[in-house]
């Protein structure tokens, strides 16, 4: 019980008072309560080797100047842990400064050690002008005494190390944020200049195609088609590469705010149909409302179902059909985009949401990046992902589902990165077009 | 009578492949490498339609769009202007926005890589205009 009390008063006056307020506090009491001449605390080094001076009262200000006191034979019995009292300054063999003492006035000494449970964290030393002696009980007093003053050494050491996590923590975002801001910087402006190349090179060509109408033949013509197609190709790759890492680092947090999952759902599906008409493939809706309004980024989340969709466009034949549905459950928004297409083989499906995975690597359609985008977006948002086929209820085709949490949206990592940085400045050349 | 149209992009292909594009329609191409020249070239040729990238060095088409709204370029201000950039429309608007607290308010707004005959309809279109 006394540990624990002691302990419990240490604890309390530390984070009340201050560790420095507190050991002056205890030292001058003491000194005063013993009616000694001076009083002094040492603290144990870490090498554990020497001693060095915290505070004192009392006693000249010279003898604290020692930076650091070598623990000798006597010492070393205090820091196992026993009390040492030197009754006689002038007589005892241990004293090593006798002639600074007696010029001091002062005959006799007691050492304390200040411990807690585990070690002794510090030496007071009590001064006296006259050979003091003490009664059992007295001595029994500065025990718990001294052990209430380890108790706050220990309290001090704990806190005094938090403060050096916190401030080392503190530098540590500092820096992450720092590198990340230049890392999108450098990431927008090598977007910025693999791309304009490829704009240049496919202006040329579009230019080529429509001047020499009539003088190239039928495969030089779908020749030049081609690259025009995988120069688009190309450009999708890189924006869904600055996606990928966008989303990766951050930089979306931006983009949070209080998003209406019907206001989203709305555009959304708007934008499937202009998709899809060109290939003949119907859009259908199946959409449950009332949908709540989430803390999320509007722009992810209608790209993430736009990604899905144009996947079910590439994958689905003429006149095929598209479904995309949504509704409240569990405390979640769940939403999925099914299709009549072709469907994944069992031993791809595992894959899909891996970064440059494609079904068919010999494709010419897709950067196999869409459905890691779309993982992306989902975690983000502390949701989950995942797609099935082929459709158990129609035997045919693919149907990815995704659910995203109504509460908290945003990841807790990215709240924390959110509160110093709330405004990021959009660098110049940020978001160059062509995502997917 | 040829319209005259200034065409400001720090990409020489750019220029060239829009250059060539407009030139085969008849239309007069002035160039500019960048904001600067562009803000010059404007007070001494005084085209008919601006062509205007955006991210370009020293002076960029955000600032160049903004000069045109200045007092001092009130007698060109109202010359349609085409943004032809690789950045995105949101994305631009939004940055203007904060920037200067107006809108942005082009005759057209082109994405790179802009289709040939977009680009040529848009420029009809707005010439046929005044």
């Amino acid at each position: 019980m006394r540990h624990k009390i002691i302990h419990e008063i240490a604890l309390s006056v530390v984070a009340a008072g201050g560790v420095d307020n507190i050991i002056r506090a205890l030292v001058e009491a003491t000194a005063r309560g013993t009616e000694a001449r001076g009083c002094a605390l040492l603290t144990v080094q870490a090498d554990g080797k020497s001693l060095a001076p915290r505070v004192s009262c009392g006693v000249a200000e010279d003898r604290l100047h020692e930076k650091q006191i070598l623990v000798d034979e006597a010492l070393k019995q205090v820091l196992k842990g026993n009390s040492l009292f030197v009754w006689d300054v002038a007589g005892d063999p241990r004293v090593t400064h006798k002639e600074e003492l007696q010029r001091e006035g002062i005959a006799s000494i007691v050492f304390l050690p200040f411990r807690d449970q585990s070690r002794v964290r510090g030496v007071m030393r009590l001064y006296f002008s006259e050979n003091k002696g003490f009664g059992r009980e007295d001595l029994e007093f500065l025990d718990s005494i001294a052990e209430l003053g380890g108790s706050i050494l220990q309290s001090a050491e704990t806190q005094e190390r938090l403060q050096r996590d916190v401030e080392e923590a503190r530098r540590d975002l500092a820096r992450i944020r720092d590198e990340r801001r230049h890392f999108l910087s450098f990431l927008s402006m090598v977007t910025h200049d693999l791309k304009s190349p490829l704009v240049a090179v496919q202006g040329y060509l579009k230019i080529l195609l429509r001047k020499s109408a009539g003088s190239l033949d039928e495969r030089m013509v779908k020749g030049i088609h081609r690259s025009i197609e995988r120069i688009d190709g190309m450009m999708e790759l890189i924006s869904s590469l600055l996606e990928l890492s966008r989303l990766e680092s951050g930089q979306v947090i931006s983009e949070l705010k209080t998003v209406s999952w019907e206001e989203v759902l709305g555009a959304t599906v708007e934008m499937a149909h202009e998709l899809a008409s060109p290939k003949g493939i119907t859009v259908t809706t199946e959409i449950r409302r009332p949908l709540p309004e989430v803390f999320a980024s509007d722009i992810r989340l209608q790209q993430l179902i736009l990604n899905l969709v144009s996947n079910s466009v590439r994958h689905t034949p003429r006149g095929g059909r598209i479904t995309i549905r949504a509704h409240t459950e569990n405390d979640a928004v769940a939403v999925n985009v099914e299709d009549v297409g072709t469907g994944i083989a069992p031993d791809h499906l595992p894959h899909v949401f891996e970064e440059f995975y494609k079904g068919d690597p010999e494709s010419p359609e897709g950067t196999g990046l869409g459905l890691s985008i779309c993982k992306r977006i989902v975690d983000m948002h502390r949701g989950t992902i995942e797609a099935i086929s082929p459709v158990p209820e129609t035997g045919r085709g693919t149907r990815v589902s995704f659910s995203i949490p109504i509460g908290v949206a945003c990841s807790l990592e990215d709240r924390w990165m959110l509160e110093g940085d709330r405004v990021i400045r959009v660098p110049a050349m940020d978001d160059t077009t062509g995502t997917t | 009578m040829d319209r005259k149209i200034l065409l400001a992009d720090d990409d020489p292909d750019v220029v060239e492949v829009v250059s060539i594009l407009l030139e085969d329609e008849g239309y007069e191409i002035v160039t500019a490498k960048d904001g600067a020249e562009a803000l010059e070239k404007i007070k001494l040729e005084s085209p008919d339609l601006v062509i205007l990238d955006l991210l370009m060095p020293r002076v960029d088409g955000f600032a160049v769009f903004n000069m045109l709204r200045d007092p001092s370029y009130e007698r060109w201000s109202k010359v349609p202007v085409i943004i032809l950039t690789s950045v995105r429309e949101e994305v631009s608007n939004r940055r203007y926005e904060l920037e200067t607290g107006q809108r942005m308010d082009y005759a057209a707004y082109l994405e790179k890589p802009a289709d040939p005959d977009l680009l040529l309809e848009t420029v009809s279109s707005l010439l046929a205009q005044d």
